[in-house]
């Protein structure tokens, strides 16, 4: 057992640069530390272990950024981020939410990953990751900080980016001058891929308009135990029990993995025949157990006429996209901006 | 903003990190003591130390290897169970990738067990207490307990001090500041309120008294319509402003038993002091795990509310307590009153009742810069161990030149096993008046907007308003003092971290168990949910939302070579 564990971990130590393969080691390690058996989950020490950053008002690579207490009752908190403009180096801290300027503005309203229940909107490699999104889009991104499991199972998390997306859409200050509305887009990776979808779904049953989703290795899963889960469990970084776990903690007592949330195009799945659904960037690592899942979800949308356009990124392996020293990095985010800026 | 780093009041401590010097500089006018920092300097892995993690690029392949290792020796301990790594086991620092996943290799091969003769086995006695059952008793699953001694005393050996990512964190004080804002109040009133007040402050900067006049009376029309915190905030900036547009400036002269009493009220609203006392008892607790003899040297004593907890605790100690001497400092009071020796003698008494051999000494000073370390009876170390405390102390010494560094030194010269600090987490002390009124307001917002909602019971409104008063007079001294009279400076931890570094003192990092009790401590306020401790870089802050407020930090006094 020990040694077929060896050859994982060389297996996988090859397809990653080091420092990546070091930075994702230690998300899993501090992780196994994190999850019990019983079910329930070490917050304290996952909340000390995690890095944090502090937002900040005045720019830094030209991006500025400031959080906002969206809903009290939940002390639902979003990280909003913002480019500093030339006319504009220095933001005035009484002006964070002076109107944006541009013709069309992109709003990226981001949720981060964690398998529902690890990291914050104010983890580093989130705000990292959103401040690109910053140059990359030439957008405003809100990063919103929802609640998550084991503590608030679904739909909390739903719930939280339902919420945000009506704070957004109701800011004026967020609206691009061409028709005087917020152009919004819903981006995610992992936990925050699968929220993505389910918070479009609502947006689409209320009439609020969204004009893209991007899901980032988005995290669906089943009941059946797919030949890509068989094939990788345990060989890079993730385990099928791993994810178990957190399912199991995401939602509600009782449920099986072919609960909706999970498995939107399954059993218990809505069909998206009919509906005006945005057209969706799906980001699929070739070495990530759960890609049947997230290739079924894309065969799903297209079997309802819905606009997706796959990303099959072969030998990444999950959070390849946290640090920009690999060549599928450079071509996701390309494709991210060409998603983004193709409305104007 | 630029910031300019002379500080014109020349309270300029000399040679701490604000300054644009590279981290070179500060080893080289450190006296060699920092010469491992100057070689570790360099070479940390960029893109990883975006992310918070410090790894040197020439150490990736060990720590992977390491990592590899804790992998394999965690598959197998799955089936006896890991569990012993998650909660008896005390993590320190989680961004020396190296040294944190070394630890928990130590703890997965040497699990210290209880009764267990095995301790002797390794030569780090030092590390491991003497009573090891209490790393047991430490269980993830226990009711809220604020009596459970933390486990393994386990600061970083001497020799750690070298290997050890201690980069210079003044390198993040070179870059212009941080300015985490956090915004609860979005609506247009609000936002016209911070516009004016701002304006107004430029107005003061540039000495245009005129209009500095006519926006401040506007301001008070704008904080009429405002409720809550806001309201409250945007009114004490205001008499601020004012007091400085009109130079009636407020002296210090309130008698010190109602800044003391006034305290108490802060203390009961909301949860600050008790953050600040609670881990600072903590770090004390675990330098003297294996001390028969302990003595505290309190800054300001105050109403020595601190200390009946970390006394109690010292009672509980398996072995029973040691011996406990408190020596406490404070202001000469205007009547001659012996305040000290008052609150001396109440702890007394509570030392008698729960069994505690108490010694109490007060000492009365008008700046801690007049102590002398031979007035205060210091003992050698080998019999008895000092641990030296200073809560919301030592940012005054900063008014005066020579002030900090004379304090710093004597307490080297004190030889203490610890030195704790808690300081508000902002930069209050910018030379540049605007740039400090931002600063404030936006700290000051994040501190009452905490105040209006903390609390089980809603605060009476006597503890509210007495506690707004105790935070309104800090802003008064902040906007409307200047000179050795603005004894409000605060400074960020990293520009303490800096110059306690330079000063000869290495961290002592709080670990999760300080870090886990101080979250249940908060889960205690009906605010709970706002108030969040962080763990930064082997010191803990405790913040509103995600703004930082007050940070606790432990310090030893560097190994000299």
């Amino acid at each position: 057992m020990a040694r077929s564990n060896e050859v994982n971990l060389n297996e996988c130590k090859m397809v990653v640069p080091l420092n990546t393969w070091v930075l994702i080691s230690n998300f899993k390690l501090a992780y196994n530390l994190l999850r019990r058996p019983d079910g329930t989950f070490n917050r304290h020490l996952a909340e000390f272990l995690d890095r944090k950053v502090p937002a900040n008002a005045n720019p830094v690579d030209g991006v500025f950024s400031f959080d906002v207490l969206i809903d009290r009752g939940t002390s639902l908190l979003s990280r909003i981020y913002r480019p500093a403009t030339a006319e504009e180096p220095q933001p005035n801290v009484a002006e964070l939410e002076k109107p944006v300027t541009a013709e069309v503005v992109p709003v990226i309203i981001f949720f981060h990953g964690g398998s529902f229940a690890h990291s914050s909107a104010n983890s580093a490699i989130y705000d990292t990751l959103c401040r690109r999104l910053v140059g990359l889009c030439k957008a405003v991104v809100l990063s919103v900080n929802y609640r998550r499991a084991p503590e608030n199972r679904y739909p909390c998390a739903y719930d939280d980016g339902w919420t945000a997306l009506k704070w957004v859409n109701s800011r004026p200050w967020l609206q691009s001058q061409k028709d005087s509305k917020v152009h919004i887009y819903l981006a995610g990776d992992s936990s925050g891929g699968n929220i993505v979808h389910h918070v479009a779904l609502r947006a689409m049953e209320s009439g609020t308009h969204v004009l893209g989703n991007i899901l980032l290795n988005p995290m669906f899963g089943g009941q059946e135990r797919t030949e890509s889960e068989q094939r990788l469990d345990g060989k890079y970084f993730v385990t099928l029990r791993d994810r178990d776990w957190y399912w199991r903690a995401y939602l509600p007592e009782g449920e099986d993995r072919d609960h909706h949330a999970c498995n939107p195009f399954g059993p218990n799945g809505r069909s998206l025949e009919g509906i005006k659904f945005p057209k969706s960037l799906v980001v699929v690592a070739g070495l990530d157990l759960i890609q049947d899942w997230q290739l079924a979800y894309v065969e799903g949308l297209k079997k309802a006429d819905q606009e997706v356009k796959l990303l099959y990124m072969e030998q990444a392996t999950i959070g390849f996209y946290l640090l920009p020293n690999n060549n599928h990095f450079h071509t996701v985010m390309d494709e991210i901006s060409k998603f983004v800026g193709s409305d104007c | 903003m630029k910031r300019d780093h002379q500080d014109i009041c020349g309270a300029d401590g000399g040679g701490y990190g604000n300054s644009s010097g590279s981290k070179g500089e500060s080893s080289i006018t450190s006296k060699g003591k920092l010469w491992e920092e100057d070689q570790d300097a360099g070479d940390m892995d960029e893109l990883m130390a975006v992310l918070g993690y410090k790894v040197r690029s020439s150490d990736m392949a060990d720590v992977a290897q390491k990592m590899e290792q804790l992998d394999m020796a965690m598959g197998t301990a799955q089936e006896d169970g890991i569990s012993h790594l998650a909660y008896d086991t005390v993590h320190y620092n989680p961004s020396d990738l190296s040294s944190w996943v070394q630890s928990m290799l130590t703890e997965l091969n040497n699990p210290v067990l209880p009764n267990s003769d095995s301790n002797s086995s390794k030569p780090q006695q030092h590390q491991q207490i003497v009573s090891s059952n209490q790393s047991q008793v430490y269980n993830d699953d226990s009711e809220y307990d604020l009596r459970a001694i933390p486990g393994i005393a386990a600061y970083p050996q001497p020799k750690r001090i070298k290997t050890s990512m201690e980069t210079d964190s003044s390198s993040s004080t070179t870059e212009p500041s941080t300015q985490p804002v956090v915004l609860v109040d979005s609506q247009e009133a609000g936002v016209r309120l911070v516009h004016t007040l701002m304006a107004c402050a430029e107005a003061v900067q540039q000495e245009n008294l005129k209009l500095a006049d006519a926006l401040v009376k506007h301001i008070g029309l704008l904080a009429a319509s405002q409720a809550g915190a806001m309201r409250k905030v945007a009114t004490y900036f205001a008499e601020a402003l004012a007091r400085r547009i009109y130079g009636v400036y407020p002296q210090d002269s309130l008698h010190p038993s109602y800044t003391d009493m006034l305290q108490m009220h802060f203390y009961e609203t909301c949860p600050y002091l008790k953050f600040a006392h609670f881990t600072s008892n903590q770090a004390i607790l675990e330098a003297f795990a294996t001390s028969n003899r302990v003595h505290v040297i309190d800054f300001g004593l105050k109403q020595g509310m601190q200390w009946p907890a970390l006394m109690q605790e010292l009672a509980l100690r398996p072995g029973g307590p040691p011996v406990f001497r408190l020596t406490g400092i404070g202001p000469h009071q205007p009547d001659n009153t012996d305040a000290l020796q008052q609150v001396g003698c109440k702890l007394a008494y509570l030392a008698e009742t729960i069994g505690v051999k108490f010694e109490f000494r007060g000492f009365m000073v008008n700046s801690l810069a007049d102590l002398e370390p031979k007035m205060l009876d210091i003992r050698p170390p080998e019999v008895e161990t000092l641990a030296v405390n200073s809560i919301f102390e030592l940012h005054r010494l900063l008014a005066r030149a020579g002030g900090i560094e004379k304090v710093l030194s004597s307490i080297k010269t004190m030889k203490p096993k610890i030195l704790t600090i808690v300081e508000e987490e902002a930069n209050h002390n910018s030379p540049v008046f605007v740039d400090r009124f931002t600063e404030a307001l936006h700290y000051y917002s994040s501190l009452f907007d905490s105040l209006e909602v903390s609390g089980v019971v809603p605060p009476s409104s006597q503890d509210l308003v007495m506690s707004e008063s105790y935070l309104g007079r800090q802003i008064c001294n902040v906007v409307a003092c200047e000179g050795v009279e603005r004894v409000e400076r605060h400074e960020t931890l990293a520009q303490w971290r800096s110059r306690m570094k330079t000063s000869g003192f290495s961290p002592a990092h709080l670990g999760s168990n300080a870090y886990k009790q101080a979250s249940m401590l908060l889960a205690l306020f009906a605010g709970g949910d706002g108030y969040r401790v962080e763990e930064n870089d082997g010191c803990l802050t405790l913040g509103w939302h995600t703004r930082p407020l007050i940070a606790t930090s432990a310090w030893q006094v560097a190994a000299t070579e």
